[in-house]
């Protein structure tokens, strides 16, 4: 018998050794895979010519005379995009509550401005902010422009992200509360909201590393010194364009490694949780 | 003695569905109801009218001297009706603890969002309920790792914590394993014990036949049948009552 769950038991382990063996195999080959992808895109850049390939010559010297000017840029970029998306989540939770509501005014202003702002694009709507508010003798600095308009278009797509939260939550959950005697105000932020946002976490994580990238569009505008708005000016002004844009492209690829590492500990913590 | 809950002429609708017609029912401190009928007869339904969990169409509910009128509208209808509730306590079926809280915290989130009550005072009284259920000792554990019988316990001491009148149970041992049912009806027993006056949705005849003091039979919205547990299973009235019974007794629901 003793015996019997000793060879069991050798058996399950080697059941998860050959399903561990394969994990690594497969991280490993993925691994390798990255490494000559990026080999492959180092190559394109490396000015050499091999077997009659030519590739692209970079000006190594203008690089390494401007890449601090670039990357102080990501300082305005990472303000943008906090600024931005704290807006958006307000925006957001508003918007979707005015969605569930059974006022008529409150309920149209919500899907107003999600249909005017979802069906707009992004780039136009900066240049409307940065360009029409100051008709309306309303002015804004190019940040506070650039933060408006990222924050109430992501807003919009966000609080469709709050809307299947909030529905996520099953209705025995609204009408526990409220046999305990909760006012709606009391069941929805002490039950249904903890619920709701922790179902919204990960996709809000999505929206915040689409808009630190998106912030470049702000740079448009000519008032904000973010990552794309140096990258362009060195390198217009010197005729060197390519290394400039370049630079930014990895300045905003590290930055987006660096909160998608992040974004995947969140994650894999939430999932650890009580839910 | 004065009836505790009375429930007077209630109807409800849903849309063009008559769920329940003209009910009334009277309830005394310290008795225990049992509520069966078939699937769809309405019971859930007067249940939930009690506590305003639905919104009669008519007629009004009394609890413990609180009075509320179907129509009424504005302030002074929603505190009567917050009045109500917390005269009541309700048990789910689907026992609809709160995941993002531990068990204490679920026991105390009542008492101290909705009464205002200390939080020491509020761990003491939720301790002590939940000592009687059996499951202080998971106190600290969170919902989802408790069985099903386990997560009614912690709903029932929940619901005892908000120191109610009445409590409402809606099929509260339906969702559980067979294994599982026992040691809750041993805690709803232990409740009527002490003294709780109780209306139970149940289809464990068992439980309504050793503990109920009264059971009422619905049948398409209408008490069909209102009688002591042992007249009414051994000389069921309505032919209704009778193929009730009968089903039950074959082990069918
Ligand atoms: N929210 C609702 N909207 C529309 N119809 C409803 C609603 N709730 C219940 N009903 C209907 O009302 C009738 C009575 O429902 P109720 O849930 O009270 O029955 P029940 O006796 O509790 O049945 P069961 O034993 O299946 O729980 C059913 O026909 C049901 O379909
Ligand atoms: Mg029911």
């Amino acid at each position: 018998m003793e015996n019997k769950t000793a060879q069991q038991k050798s058996q399950a382990d080697l059941l998860v050794e050959a399903q561990q063996r394969k994990q690594n195999q497969f991280r490993m080959g993925a691994g390798a895979t990255w490494g000559v992808l990026l080999l492959v895109l180092i190559f394109l850049f490396s000015g050499k010519t091999v077997l009659g390939f030519e590739t692209i010559q970079l000006d190594t010297e203008f690089m390494r005379e401007n890449i601090v000017f670039i990357g102080s840029g990501l300082g305005q970029t990472l303000l943008i995009s906090i600024l931005s998306i704290s807006l958006a989540i307000c925006l957001a939770l508003l918007a979707a509550l005015g969605r569930l509501s059974t006022f008529p005014p409150v309920f149209a202003l919500s899907t107003f401005y999600v249909s005017l702002i979802r069906g707009t694009p992004l780039y136009l709507q900066i240049f409307f902010f940065f360009l029409a508010l100051p008709q309306l003798g309303i002015i804004l600095s190019g940040l506070m422009a650039g933060v408006l308009a990222l924050g109430l278009n992501y807003g919009a797509y966000m609080s469709e992200t709050f809307r299947a939260a909030l529905s996520s939550v099953g209705k025995g959950q609204r009408e526990a509360a409220t046999a305990l005697g909760m006012t709606p105000l009391q069941t929805m932020k002490r039950i249904i909201l903890p619920q709701a946002l922790r179902f919204a976490i990960p996709p809000m994580g999505n929206d915040f590393i689409s808009m630190t990238k998106d912030s470049a569009l702000v740079a448009a505008t000519g008032f904000v010194h973010e990552v794309l708005w140096r990258a362009t000016k060195v390198g217009r002004a010197q005729f060197n364009s390519l290394e400039a844009l370049l630079m930014a492209a990895i300045f905003y690829w590290l930055m987006t490694l660096v909160l998608t590492f992040f974004q995947t500990r969140l994650e894999a913590r939430l999932a650890k949780g009580d839910r | 003695m004065a009836p505790i809950v009375r429930v007077s002429s209630l109807d409800k609708y849903f849309g063009r569905l008559h769920v329940l017609k003209n009910i009334s029912l009277d309830v005394q401190p310290r008795e225990v109801v049992c509520l069966i009928g078939r699937s769809g007869s309405g019971k859930s339904t007067l249940l939930r009218c009690i506590n305003f969990l639905e919104e009669p169409s008519n007629g009004s509910i009394q609890v413990d001297g609180v009075t509320v009128e179907s129509h009424g509208r504005g302030k002074e209808h929603r505190q009567l009706i917050h009045d109500v509730r917390l005269k009541t306590g309700m048990v789910f079926q689907e026992f609809n603890l709160f995941p993002h809280m531990s068990v204490l915290e679920n026991v105390i989130e009542g008492p101290v969002t909705v009464k205002g009550m200390n939080r020491a005072e509020a761990i003491s009284l939720a301790e002590e309920n939940l000592d009687s259920v059996g499951m202080l000792f998971k106190k600290d554990e969170y919902p989802m790792r408790l069985s099903g019988g386990q997560k009614q316990r912690v709903a029932i001491a929940r619901a005892l914590t908000m120191q109610p009148r009445v409590m409402l149970f809606d099929e509260p041992t339906s969702a559980l394993d067979p294994e599982l049912i026992g040691e809750v009806l041993n805690v709803m027993k232990k409740v009527a014990k002490d003294g709780m006056t109780m209306l139970v949705v149940t289809h464990e005849m068992g439980f309504a036949r050793e503990v109920a003091d009264r059971v009422l039979v619905l049948g398409e919205g209408e008490i069909i049948e209102d009688a002591k547990p042992s007249a009414l299973f051994s000389k069921p009235k309505d032919p209704r009552t009778k193929a009730l019974i009968d089903r039950y007794r074959t082990g069918g629901r």
